[in-house]
C-alpha cells in the first residue's frame, strides 16, 4: 500500500508529464518515489514494505549511522563544490534511500530532481544503501520546464551496495541548453555485490562535469554503460575511475558518444589491485558533423600481475556504406542517419522505459536536424 | 513490350575509375535474367550503379526504369520506385536488431513464414548482419527483400557461401518472390549474379548474359549460357 511521507506534497500535472520523459510514472506503479524540486523534498511515498525512503535531514536525526556514511566515500577536499557542501551551516538537502537486508523488490524505486525556479541553484546530497542480498531497480532523472535554460545543479551521490547486494539502474538526464551541472558519484560495492548502470545524456547543456568512482571489493561486479549525445553548444566531461580492490572484482564499461556539434571528453581509468581481476573498457565515438570534438582517453593499470585489463576506444563519422545499405531499402537520409545513430547509442527496448526511449528519439531526430 | 529496365549505353565508374563501358540490357516484366562472369569482370559493379550505390555512378548512357530514368536518383529513391537489392557482403550494423529495422520499414508481418522458410524467425532480436554466419547473411539479404517488396530485385551471388541444407530455401525463397505479384499486381524482375549455378537448381531463368572485363559480350537463354561456361569456360559462344 502507498504511503505519502508526511510533509511532502504531490506533484502537479505539469510535473509529471516533465518527468515522464526522464522516466517517472505514478507512484502506484513504484516500490518507492522522491522528487526533489529546487531545494526541497516535494513529494516522497513508499509502496514496498523493503524499501524506505524519506529526506536526508530525517534520515540523519532518525538513523545515527547515516552520519557515517554521508562523506564516507568522497573526501570534502575532493574538489571546492563538495568542500562547500561539507561546511555549509545548512541542512543538507537530497534524499535518503534505504532497501532493507534480503529484500527483493518488484516494481523499481525512482528518484527525480526539478528546477524550476529560472537561474535556479540545486545543491544536492544524496546517500543509497542497498543492504545485503537486497535486489532493486532504480531509475532516477532530472529535468527542468522549457522556460528554463539557465541555473546550476549541482549533486553529490553515495551509493553503497553491501554483500550480495544487486542494483539495476537507469538515469536520465534533460537539462536547460545553458545550464551547468557538476555531479560527483561515488560508489561502494561490497563482497558479491552487482551494479548494472545505464546513463543517458541526451540533451543540450552548456556546460557538464561529472566526477564518478566505483571502488568494488571481492568477487563485485560492475556493468556500467553510459549514452552520451552533445548537440551543439553542449560541453560534457565525464571522468570516471574503477577501483578493483578485491579478488575476482570485474568491471565491464561501455560509454558510446555522439557529437553533432557539441564536445565531449571521456577519462575513464579502471585499475586492478588485486589478483584475478578483469576490466573492460569501451569508448566509441560517432561525429555527426565536423563541428564539434571528442576526446577519448581509457586508461587501465595492473598493480598485480594477473589482473586482465583491457580497452577500446575509436572515434569515426557515420559510415558511408551502411547509409548507402539502409537508403537501399527505400529509407531517406535522415531516417537511416537516425537508425544508425540509435543502434550505435545502443538505446535496447529492455533497458529503458518506452516513454523515455520514445523521448531520446525524438531527441535524435531533432539533433541531427539543428533545432534542439 | 517495354522492358522494366532498360540500360542504354551505360559507363559506370567507381569514383575517377571507369569499370563498366557501354552496357546495353533489358530485363522486362516477370523476367529472371542471369549475370556470368569471371571475377574481376563488374557484375557487382553493375548491380550497384543501377542501385546508385557510392562511390558508383553513370558517366555515359541512361538506366531507365519502368520507362522513367533513374541514373540522376538518389539510392533510396529508386528503391522506392521499386528496386530492391540482396547484397553479396552488405554491412554489420551495431545496434540495429532485426525487428527494429522491420519496424522502421513499416513492413507487415505478413511475412513471417517467408522467415521461417528461411530459418530466420528467431532473428527479431540479432542485430542486423552483427556475427551473421555467411549463409545467415544471404537468408536475410533474401528476406530483407521480401519486407520491402521491390518490384525488381537484384541479387549479388545469393547462394555463394550458404550450405547445402539452406540452398533449397533460398532458391525456393527466390523463386516464390520472383514469381509473385507486387502491390500493383505487377509481375516482378529479376537479374541474378550467379558463380555456382546452383539457383538454377530452384529458378526459371529467362536469359543469361556474360560479361568479361566490364562488357557484356553475350546473351542468349540462361540455361544454355550456363552449360557453356562449365563446359568451356567465360570463352565467348561461338555462333
Amino acid at each position: 500500500m502507498l504511503k505519502q511521507l508526511k510533509n511532502t506534497a504531490e506533484l502537479s500535472e505539469e510535473e509529471k508529464s516533465l518527468l515522464a520523459r526522464v522516466g517517472y510514472q505514478g507512484e502506484e506503479s513504484r516500490a518507492g518515489t522522491c522528487v526533489l524540486v529546487d531545494q526541497s523534498v516535494r513529494c516522497a511515498s513508499v509502496g514496498d514494505p523493503g524499501v524506505e525512503i524519506m529526506p536526508l535531514r530525517e534520515a540523519l536525526i532518525q538513523y545515527d549511522w547515516v552520519q557515517d556514511l554521508m562523506f564516507g566515500l568522497v573526501d570534502p577536499g575532493e574538489s571546492d563544490h563538495i568542500k562547500q557542501a561539507a561546511e555549509d551551516v545548512h541542512d543538507p538537502v537530497g534524499h535518503f534511500v534505504r532497501v532493507k537486508a534480503g529484500a527483493k523488490v518488484r516494481l523499481p524505486v525512482q528518484t527525480f530532481s526539478l528546477i524550476e525556479t529560472p537561474q535556479g541553484r540545486q545543491f544536492l546530497h544524496n546517500i543509497t544503501v542497498i543492504e545485503e542480498d537486497a535486489e532493486v531497480d532504480l531509475i532516477s532523472g532530472a529535468a527542468v520546464p522549457s522556460g528554463v535554460h539557465s541555473g546550476h545543479h549541482i549533486s553529490i551521490e553515495e551509493c553503497y551496495l553491501r554483500e550480495g547486494a544487486v542494483c539495476r539502474s537507469v538515469s536520465i538526464e534533460e537539462w536547460g541548453a545553458d545550464m551547468q551541472v557538476h555531479s560527483y558519484a561515488r560508489t561502494d560495492l561490497a563482497r558479491g555485490a552487482h551494479s548494472i548502470s545505464n546513463q543517458i545524456l541526451m540533451t543540450p547543456l552548456k556546460h557538464h562535469f561529472s566526477q564518478s568512482r566505483a571502488t568494488l571489493a571481492e568477487d563485485a561486479v560492475c556493468n556500467d554503460r553510459t549514452v552520451i549525445f552533445a548537440p551543439a553548444g553542449s560541453n560534457r566531461t565525464m571522468e570516471s575511475e574503477t577501483l578493483l580492490k578485491g579478488k575476482g572484482a570485474r568491471s565491464e564499461s561501455l560509454t558510446r558518444m555522439v557529437t553533432a556539434g557539441g564536445n565531449v571528453v571521456n577519462r575513464a581509468l579502471i585499475v586492478g589491485e588485486a589478483p584475478g581481476t578483469k576490466g573492460y573498457l569501451g569508448c566509441d565515438g560517432l561525429k555527426l558533423t565536423d563541428e564539434g570534438e571528442i576526446l577519448s582517453m581509457p586508461g587501465v593499470l595492473a598493480k598485480t600481475a594477473d589482473a586482465q585489463l583491457s580497452h577500446e576506444a575509436s572515434v569515426g563519422m557515420i559510415s558511408e556504406e551502411k547509409m548507402a545499405y539502409l537508403m537501399s531499402t527505400g529509407m531517406d537520409e535522415d531516417a537511416a542517419r537516425d537508425l544508425i545513430v540509435q543502434g550505435f547509442l545502443n538505446l535496447k527496448e529492455q533497458e529503458l522505459p518506452p516513454t523515455v526511449r520514445m523521448a531520446l528519439e525524438k531527441m535524435i531526430a531533432a539533433a541531427r536536424s539543428g533545432s534542439m | 513490350m517495354q522492358g522494366t529496365l532498360q540500360l542504354r549505353d551505360v559507363s559506370i565508374s567507381a569514383g575517377t575509375q571507369p569499370v563498366l563501358n557501354a552496357i546495353n540490357l533489358e530485363v522486362g516484366e516477370g523476367e529472371l535474367h542471369l549475370l556470368l562472369g569471371p571475377n574481376g569482370s563488374g557484375k557487382s559493379s553493375l548491380l550497384a550503379g543501377i542501385m546508385g550505390l557510392p562511390p558508383f555512378r553513370v558517366t555515359c548512357g541512361e538506366i531507365l526504369f519502368r520507362g522513367e530514368r533513374i541514373d540522376g536518383l538518389p539510392t533510396d529513391a529508386r528503391a522506392r520506385l521499386g528496386i530492391g537489392m540482396a547484397f553479396q557482403r552488405p554491412p554489420s550494423l551495431e545496434g540495429v536488431t532485426v525487428r527494429r529495422f522491420r519496424e522502421v520499414l513499416g513492413a507487415s508481418s505478413s511475412h513471417m513464414a517467408e522467415a521461417e522458410a528461411l530459418d530466420l524467425n528467431s532473428f527479431d532480436d540479432r542485430e542486423v548482419n552483427v556475427g551473421f554466419s555467411g549463409g545467415e547473411i544471404k537468408r536475410w539479404e533474401v528476406f530483407k527483400l521480401f519486407l520491402q517488396t521491390p518490384r525488381f530485385l537484384l541479387f549479388d551471388e545469393p547462394e555463394s557461401g550458404v550450405d547445402l541444407e539452406h540452398i533449397a530455401g533460398i532458391g525456393g525463397a527466390i523463386n516464390r518472390m520472383a514469381h509473385s505479384l507486387d502491390s500493383e499486381g505487377a509481375r516482378r524482375s529479376a537479374l541474378i549474379i550467379t558463380h555456382t549455378g546452383l539457383i538454377l537448381d530452384y529458378v526459371d531463368a529467362d536469359a543469361g548474359h556474360m560479361m568479361i572485363d566490364g562488357r557484356v559480350v553475350h546473351s542468349g537463354k540462361a540455361g544454355e549460357l550456363f552449360a557453356h561456361v562449365q563446359r568451356r569456360g567465360y570463352k565467348l559462344p561461338v555462333g
